[in-house]
């Protein structure tokens, strides 16, 4: 499943304008997580512009591939994702945690596109399983569930009875992606919780493994192919990106203390710059940066 | 010998598990809503579940000993349309899986129905693992989300067909015990209205679940003391009937409650905290006081947490002589 250069570099923009829009709301909200929002978004952009059959005009239409964001705290990423791909108006990520407005972690009433709320880690695979179980019970073949899971979340023990239950309901209608940035709220994965050896771990509970790197877009395109297409034939997949958590901006890649930070203004600003140099655009920074003297402060809150 | 084993057969009938009526109705409601599915943490034969197991073995999902996964797929299927029946006993609901069922299944409010079995003081001997005590506390708790014990095996049927016609999630208990009937089988439950089986003026008794049985005894003991209690049951704990407590307390101005749980932010806090916006009035809650409870026998258990009518019997008084004492308080002020 090759990309053609066009689909190539339109991918590539909508992974520059995901990281783009998440910095804009995750700044003019002052709260949100930037490290995993950006890890992610090679995969939003190849999953919503390329791989999953979906239609923006009929959000709940029958046949979609459904995607549910385990890692609920990357909602900037996925409300981006939805915000370009027409799911919700752009202007709505400037109500991201405000009264009425985006959730802070993914909620099913915020937006349409998004199949279930979180927040508490380790859940989402579970719910994803009960989605592909209820397609099942619905004869609908053609529809996939993708469920998008944080590294570090496999340490929640939810996660593996999930796993487990998949392979033993032969759900090959579920394709999980591991979004593995081996970096969490704290500190390194390794030191927290080491995970590995990973890839052994989910095919020991029954699963095929697709190992990529995550910010490669033909990769990431190549092995959602397979596990849509190729793969089920009764055991469910899991891709493991390999990802840098806050890819895109040099002081938050690869580092947690960007897990959960706000950037001030004049921070956003230069982030904002240096992402447009990064993708070889037309440099512009933080569009709200007039106004943001009169929002509330709680920068850098973790 | 024919006599005995009839008077045998009636006892039965009256003092039927509600857990049989739990598996009864869970047919009885399979065969009227086929978009309902059944998923089940290995514990079918003890919830009584096995009926739905036999009659729709295609609708029913075993999920293994995995009660998080259990909630977790319960939230999918209803998010995909399908009237979801999550099963396990109540301390794994409110327990091993409170942060699932909160969030993926209540703050979307679900169509999930949920159903707790082994509540209380009569489950088994298995002690204060499963016994489970904090339910009520930790599912009223929850937005979205409405609470019932019922007191009866009709009741609880009732509940369980009205939990179907009821959008969003649902937790009600199904108690491993049996009390005689109060309710026939037309009876119909209502979220939010509770039901006066005894009227008096003296002291309100408020009951939910099988305590209510108790305390109709209770109230029998009082009037050969020349006391008349009104009895109100509470199948529906969130909502709350608060009209008909408001009521009766304004009448009686003393009030006992009675659940077969906690009382710390169980029923009778509930109804303390309704009562305290509208009628304050003094309200004892009989039921289990900071306490696991342990195995033993089911009528030990009742008497070591002072759950007995006679105690409903002891703290009505109390609650009559706090009356008293109040009004005292209120000519000095």
């Amino acid at each position: 499943m090759k990309l053609t250069e066009d689909m190539c570099r339109e991918l590539r923009d909508r992974a520059f304008e995901i990281r783009v829009l998440s910095l804009e709301m995750i700044t003019y909200s002052t709260w949100g997580h930037i490290g995993g929002s950006f890890s992610m978004a090679e995969l939003l952009a190849v999953l919503y512009f390329h791989a999953m059959d979906i239609d923006p005009n009929q959000p709940k239409w029958e046949n979609r591939d459904r995607l549910i964001l385990s890692k609920a705290h990357g909602s900037p990423g996925l409300y981006a994702a939805l915000a370009s791909r027409g799911f919700i108006d752009r202007d709505r990520i400037y109500d991201y945690c405000e009264p009425g407005g985006l959730e802070g972690h993914t909620h099913t009433e915020s937006a349409p596109g998004i199949e279930a709320s979180g927040g508490p880690l380790g859940m989402g695979l579970s719910v994803s399983l009960g989605m592909a179980l209820a397609l099942r019970r619905k004869e609908n073949p053609r529809s996939r569930v993708f469920c998008i899971m944080g590294d570090g979340e496999l340490n929640e023990g939810n996660n593996w009875e999930a796993a487990m239950a998949a392979s033993h309901y032969r759900a090959d209608n579920l394709i999980g992606i591991v979004d593995y940035n081996k970096v969490v709220a704290k500190s390194f994965l390794w030191e927290a919780m080491s995970v590995e050896p990973l890839a052994d771990k989910w095919r020991a509970f029954g699963w095929k493994v697709i190992e990529v790197d995550g910010h490669d877009l033909q990769e990431i395109a190549t092995a959602v192919h397979r596990a849509r297409w190729i793969e089920p034939n009764g055991t469910p997949t899991v891709i493991i990106a390999h990802t840098v958590k806050g890819k895109g901006v040099e002081q938050a890649e690869f580092n947690y203390k960007w897990h959960t930070h706000a950037p001030d203004p004049a921070t956003a600003d230069a982030m904002l710059r240096e992402l447009c140099r990064n993708y070889d655009k037309p440099e512009r920074g933080y569009s709200r940066l007039a106004e943001s003297s009169t929002k509330e402060s709680f920068y850098g809150g973790e | 010998m024919a006599e005995s084993s009839q008077a045998s057969a009636k006892k039965n009938a009256q003092t039927r598990e509600m857990r049989d009526a739990f598996g009864d109705t869970l047919v009885e409601l399979g065969n009227l809503y086929e978009d309902m599915v059944f998923l089940d943490a290995d514990l079918h034969t003890s919830t009584k579940a096995t009926t739905f197991k036999k009659a729709f073995p295609d609708r029913f999902y075993q999920v293994g000993i995995a009660e998080q996964n259990l909630f977790g797929l319960a939230a999918g299927f209803a998010t995909e349309g399908f009237i979801a029946i999550p099963s396990t006993f109540a301390a794994f609901a409110s327990r091993r899986a409170l942060d699932q069922l909160a969030i993926s299944i209540c703050f979307p409010a679900l169509n999930v129905k949920i159903p707790g079995s082994y509540v209380g003081v009569p489950t088994s001997r298995a002690g204060a693992s499963h016994n489970c005590i904090e339910d009520i506390a930790v599912m009223r708790a929850l937005p979205n989300l409405k609470v019932a014990d019922p007191g009866t095996g009709a009741e609880l049927a009732a509940v369980m067909r009205r939990s179907l016609e009821t959008p969003g999630p649902v937790y009600y208990r199904v108690t491993r015990y049996g009390v005689p009937e109060l309710f026939d089988d037309g009876y119909e439950f209502e979220w939010g209205k509770g039901v006066t089986l005894r009227t008096g003026s003296d002291v309100t008794l408020v009951g939910t679940g099988v305590m209510t049985h108790r305390c109709l005894s209770a109230a029998e003991a009082l009037a050969t003391q020349g006391v008349q209690a009104e009895v109100l049951h509470m199948p529906s704990i969130k909502p709350m009937d608060s009209e008909l407590l408001r009521r009766s307390a304004q009448k009686t101005r003393c009030v006992v409650t009675a659940e077969n749980a906690t009382i710390n932010g169980g029923f009778g806090a509930a109804v303390a905290e309704t009562l305290s916006e509208s009628c304050p009035v003094p309200v004892y809650r009989i039921g289990v006081r900071d306490q696991f409870v342990e195995s033993g026998g089911v009528e030990d258990l009742f008497e070591a947490h002072q759950m007995q009518p006679r105690h409903i019997v002891q703290a009505a008084k109390h609650v009559m002589e706090m009356r008293e004492e109040m009004s005292s308080w209120l000519v000095h002020t």
